[in-house]
């Protein structure tokens, strides 16, 4: 993921470049600058597929589409109507993007399989239209005759002036694509592809995201789609075919998902694999068939995983740069408590809560408590925005929320943490504690120095530094509670925050939560554990079939004769 | 009487079709994976026919037995290498990896048999019949009867045998088939060979009338997810009467305006349905996985 | 006499966090065990370890020989049946179905064992080709435990069984799991309604934080002791 290059990084980055740049001048044939062009600009298309795809997760086959729109739209203004490239080449990247927007509007909120099929349907419908519409696209033989592309009066030629064009904005793109991948958006679009609820509970809005990744993969493909039509200076329905999308597609997984340098390795590599595979003539697919599904078998990390580790085993892990603490602002108009009101929920016919009302108050501890099934995670689901009261009122500060989605409830001042500690597989400590300040800070830079306040505050600041993996129960609960923590909520909500730990762990919790409810945080804490719980709740509600049974004092917990019916089955006396 | 005439051709095609559907459908409940590669097994199927052809000189319907054991073989190669080691990850890498195995068979058809359309010997003969005025061709006849047959046996091992019960299950709660005994795995690896005999039927039935190219299967995946679509995520007749409608909806437009239109306008009613109607026309999916 | 299911040291965990924390206790055969408990004590996953549905280490005998390794099919078929919390009733599948996919090999053994379980529920009988998720949760919750008789077991896992039943339908079913149990089947019946398990299990076993806090007969089994394992001291 989008970390700081370290010296070995950039020296290899510089060698590569060089090694570039001295094949191309020093070696190269003219059908070889012409492969290492084309590589250039399937590195441009893949750019963008690692931001919408690679990071985002969404699986979109409208790539290759976006790139033949880009081509035509190059194609047509320039030989039918002689448009120059100042004017051709903004708009190839600006009509992809326009057709992107609404199309991502309508279906990027699908499921991942049907936004799959839905890109895949629109890459069907413009290649029938480049096809069937001979007056506009010159039908399958195409358009020839596009002029070269002019720089400032010069036409570029084709051979080493044009795979210097190529290549110099794949250098540009890939500074792009790299600053935002690791900037808030690429970090953005990981934690939503890793876990939508989590994201959307730390405030990130999936929707608006998506769409903005989506929109960028556009603009990369269109302008690699017109570089594609001035190197090969004719424009065909192939540039709409499949083989398009499923290049970008083998060069992204190949090279790393969602690395602008794997974006370029791959590209390299499998434009010149077909070359090593001549015999197999038009079938040279195949080799990019097998290399996919190699990849994604063996090497889910692709080249560049495979070559950060074995910079790791050579070099060792690399350290990350220390970060400097410090403390996130109180949001300033912070809600003072929940109010909830005769909250009700149903799932096909079940009660699963039925009339619930309770009031978070800043400073206090509410203990839930309830057998299973009793419908505390629906209760803390529904505060969350996660599910949709079928009646009631929820109301943040004096503020009607009811209904509210996850994200604008988080952004309102709601933070909560979940039964499973769900913090992101192969993402470092800091960066996961940053992830939930992305929808807040500037920056991720700002966002990580806040993220290092809360591992402090927590005692595990030497954490940082580390992954998540492999991160004892213990340890991960205070990761997760810092997630939380660092973005100052004024109401907190903790699903058995002390499920796993031990006996010093649980105090060293209930200390912590106690301070935080000092500083007028509202705590609400769905546990089992009644050692742990009922010292530290002023207040408790027991639900039982989705109503509240008991709601009084801890002390009175033990004693309740409803409440021990309830877990231990009617014939108990209290 | 034109009318007529089309429905003929249109329930032909959507027999077909709706073989290729329920092969795509019966993968996909087993695993929750969606078998990218269910169109090229198709034209896999086609050109294996093709091959086969003047090996064994005689009637389609004595090569679909063959066909058909090939085909399982091959789905049960596809499971090995493309679904089994991906199992513990997140489902588009199955999308991907069967991606991945559509390009290879793809083009290592074009590789064997070069990019020219080839056709299939029919299932009995060439003749066309007339019946009521009507021309119908036998292999029109042929396909309908012999793709309801495959799907009724499909049922019948499905509804009535305890290999269709344990599928079944596995379908619905592998973890729970586990628990009750049944080799869920085993389960998998019948259903992606089910699946492709399914799917190499149909390319039998299909490449005799229609042809088969080493570039067919995009068009027939699209085709297999948009009557899975249509006729409601995981439901097994609903994929057979999807792929119905589809195929009228294909041999209607094309008669009146052109082949092209027709799938353009299917694309688009596509994105439509899955933009006001992702449960599909037909209601919920039966879908109960917890 | 010999023990039936003998576990030793077992511990499990998800994520890190440990469900299950060296575990040890034996069954003999035929022997009614309760299990209780609160919810996260770790009542299910001790279960679902027995089946190898989640990963645990330590020693598990079944009958004399170490199944730790096995899958949970092969596991099922010597001889344990499972009735999952929630039911899991494969909902598409009518009732026969649901109890012959879970049936013996030979058809005369399924249809044998179908009637004994259509014996001991009369209601499944009357809805034999009803699908599964037309029945009510206490008729599902019938099947559930028929479905798991169908493997003719020798011991019978229940987690929560009577979990959102009426009163009066978890009285009906634990009578059956009386009948079964007197039939030779040993029950290991994890619960939440303490009661209800103790007015049938001779035995308790206590687990609290995913370790065992009391093994004894039920007899001797306090009221004051079980509030602790649920409310802690």
């Amino acid at each position: 993921m989008g970390e700081r290059h370290s010296p070995a990084e950039t020296v290899a980055l510089i060698a590569g470049a060089l090694a570039l740049l001295a094949y191309a001048l020093a070696f190269a044939s003219p059908y070889g600058l012409r492969v290492l062009t084309v590589a250039g600009v399937y590195a441009l298309a893949t750019f963008g597929f690692q931001i919408v795809f690679g990071l985002g997760g969404a699986l979109s086959l409208a790539q290759g589409a976006f790139f033949g729109v880009g081509a035509y739209v190059t194609g047509i203004l320039g030989s039918r109507y002689g448009l120059g490239f100042e004017a051709t080449f903004p708009l190839s990247m600006l009509v992809p993007l326009l057709l992107a927007l609404p199309v991502g509007l309508a279906v990027l909120r699908l499921e991942s399989h049907y936004f799959a099929l839905a890109t895949l349907g629109i890459a069907q419908v413009l290649h029938l239209l480049a096809v069937n519409l001979p007056e506009l696209t010159g039908g399958s033989n195409g358009l020839a005759g596009v002029p070269a592309a002019v720089l400032f009066g010069w036409a570029v030629p084709r051979g080493l002036p044009m795979a210097g064009l190529v290549w110099g904005l794949v250098a540009l793109g890939g500074l792009i694509g790299w600053r935002l991948a690791r900037g808030r958006l690429g970090r953005s679009l990981a934690m939503l592809r890793d876990d939508p609820l989590a994201a959307a509970t730390l405030g990130l809005d999936v929707g608006r995201l998506r769409l903005v990744g989506f929109g960028i993969s556009a603009l990369f493909a269109g302008a690699a789609g017109a570089l594609a039509v001035h190197t090969q200076r004719v424009v065909s329905p192939e540039v709409l075919e499949f083989p398009v999308m499923v290049s970008i597609l083998t060069i992204a997984i190949v090279g790393g998902r969602g690395r602008m340098a794997g974006a370029v390795l791959g590209a390299v590599l499998l434009l010149h694999l077909p070359e090593w595979f001549r015999f197999l003539e038009r079938g040279y697919l195949v080799v990019y068939g097998v290399a996919l599904l190699a990849t994604v078998v063996l090497a889910p990390d692709g080249l560049t995983g495979l070559l950060d580790r074995i910079a790791a085993r050579l070099f060792g892990r690399r350290p990350r740069a220390s970060v400097e603490a410090k403390e996130p602002p109180r949001p300033q108009n912070s809600p003072d408590g929940l109010a909830v009101d005769d909250l009700r929920k149903s799932f096909g016919g079940v009660r699963a809560v039925d009339g619930v009302s309770l009031e978070l108050r800043p400073g206090s501890i509410t203990g839930l408590i309830g057998p299973n099934g009793s419908g505390k995670s629906t209760v803390i689901n529904l505060l969350s925005g996660l599910e949709r009261p079928d009646a009631g009122r929820v109301r943040l500060g004096g503020r009607e929320v009811t209904g509210l989605r996850a994200d604008r409830l988080a952004r309102a001042g709601l933070a909560r943490s979940f039964q499973a500690a769900v913090l992101p597989n192969g993402a470092g400590v800091l960066e996961a504690v940053a992830a939930a300040r992305l929808a807040i800070d500037p920056d991720a830079r700002t966002a990580e120095a806040h993220a290092r306040w809360a591992l402090d505050r927590l005692g595990v600041g030497d954490l940082a530094g580390q992954g998540c993996d492999g991160l004892p129960a213990a340890l991960r609960r205070r990761v997760e509670l810092a997630r939380s923590l660092v973005r100052r909520p004024a109401v907190l909500l903790l699903d058995e925050p002390a499920a796993g730990l031990t006996d010093g762990e649980k105090a060293e919790l209930a200390a912590l939560l106690r301070e935080l409810a000092q500083e007028g945080v509202a705590i609400l804490l769905v546990e089992h554990d009644m050692g742990f719980l009922l010292p530290l709740a002023g207040r408790v509600l027991c639900l039982d079939r989705g109503r509240v049974i008991y709601d009084g004092p801890a002390g009175g917990v033990r004693r309740d004769s409803a409440v021990a019916a309830a877990y231990l089955g009617r014939a108990v006396p209290a | 009487m034109a009318a007529l005439q089309l429905l003929v051709n249109g329930v032909a095609l959507g027999a077909a079709y709706a073989l290729v559907a329920l092969g795509f459908v019966l993968v996909l409940n087993a695993t929750s994976a969606v078998n990218f590669a269910q169109g090229d097994l198709v034209m896999a199927g086609g050109l294996l026919a093709v091959a086969l052809a003047p090996l064994i000189p005689l009637p389609g319907i004595v090569l679909l037995p063959v066909v058909l054991a090939l085909m399982a073989a091959l789905g049960l190669l596809l499971a090995l290498a493309a679904y089994l080691p991906l199992r513990r990850r997140p489902p588009v890498s199955v999308f991907i990896s069967t991606i991945a195995v559509g390009i290879i068979l793809q083009n290592g058809a074009a590789i064997l048999f070069g990019p020219e359309p080839r056709a299939a010997p029919p299932l009995f003969g060439d003749d066309t019949l007339h019946i009521a005025g009507l021309a119908v061709p036998e292999q029109s006849l042929a396909i309908v009867a012999v793709a309801g047959l495959l799907i009724g046996a499909q049922q019948w091992v499905f509804a009535r045998t305890q290999l269709g019960r344990r599928l079944r299950a596995t379908a619905q709660d592998p973890e729970m088939a586990r628990a009750c005994g049944v080799p869920v795995t085993a389960m998998i690896l019948v259903t992606f060979a089910i699946g492709a005999a399914c799917a190499g039927a149909a390319g039998l039935l299909l490449a005799n009338r229609y042809f088969v190219t080493p570039t067919s299967g995009g068009d027939l995946i699209l085709k297999a997810y948009i009557a899975v679509t249509v006729g409601g995520w995981g439901s097994v007749p609903g994929a057979v009467v999807g792929a119905l409608l589809i195929a009228l909806f294909e041999v209607g437009v094309s008669s009146v305006l052109s082949y092209p239109v027709a799938l353009g306008a299917l694309y688009l009613t596509l994105l439509a349905i899955l933009v006001l109607r992702p449960q599909g026309l037909f209601g919920e999916a039966v879908r109960r996985r917890g | 006499m010999s023990a039936l299911l003998s576990i030793c040291g077992l511990t499990a965990g998800y994520g890190g966090s440990s469900a299950l924390d060296d575990v040890s206790l034996s069954l003999a055969a035929g022997e009614t065990v309760a299990l209780l408990g609160a919810n996260g004590a770790g009542k299910s996953t001790l279960l679902k370890a027995l089946l190898g549905l989640v990963p645990a280490r330590g020693a598990l005998y079944f009958d004399g020989a170490d199944i730790g390794g096995l899958a949970t099919e092969a596991r099922v078929r010597r001889g344990i049946g499972y009735v999952p919390e929630g039911r899991r009733v494969f909902a598409g599948m009518s009732v026969r179905d649901n109890l012959e996919v879970a049936g013996l090999p030979a058809a005369r053994d399924r249809a044998q064992d179908v009637e004994r379980v259509f014996a001991l529920f009369p209601d499944l009988a009357l809805k034999s080709r009803e699908s599964a998720w037309r029945l009510s949760g206490g008729q599902q919750q019938m099947l559930s435990l028929g479905r798991a008789l169908m493997g003719r077991p020798r011991l019978l896992l229940l987690d929560e069984p009577s979990l959102g039943l009426s009163p009066k339908l978890a009285d009906e079913l634990f009578a059956a799991v009386r009948r079964i149990a007197g039939t030779g089947t040993a029950v290991l019946l994890a619960e939440q309604s303490a009661a209800r398990a103790l007015a049938v299990a001779p035995r308790a076993v206590l687990l609290r934080l995913g370790r065992v806090v009391g093994d004894g007969p039920a007899a001797t089994l306090s009221d004051e002791r079980l509030r602790e394992t649920f409310f802690g001291g």
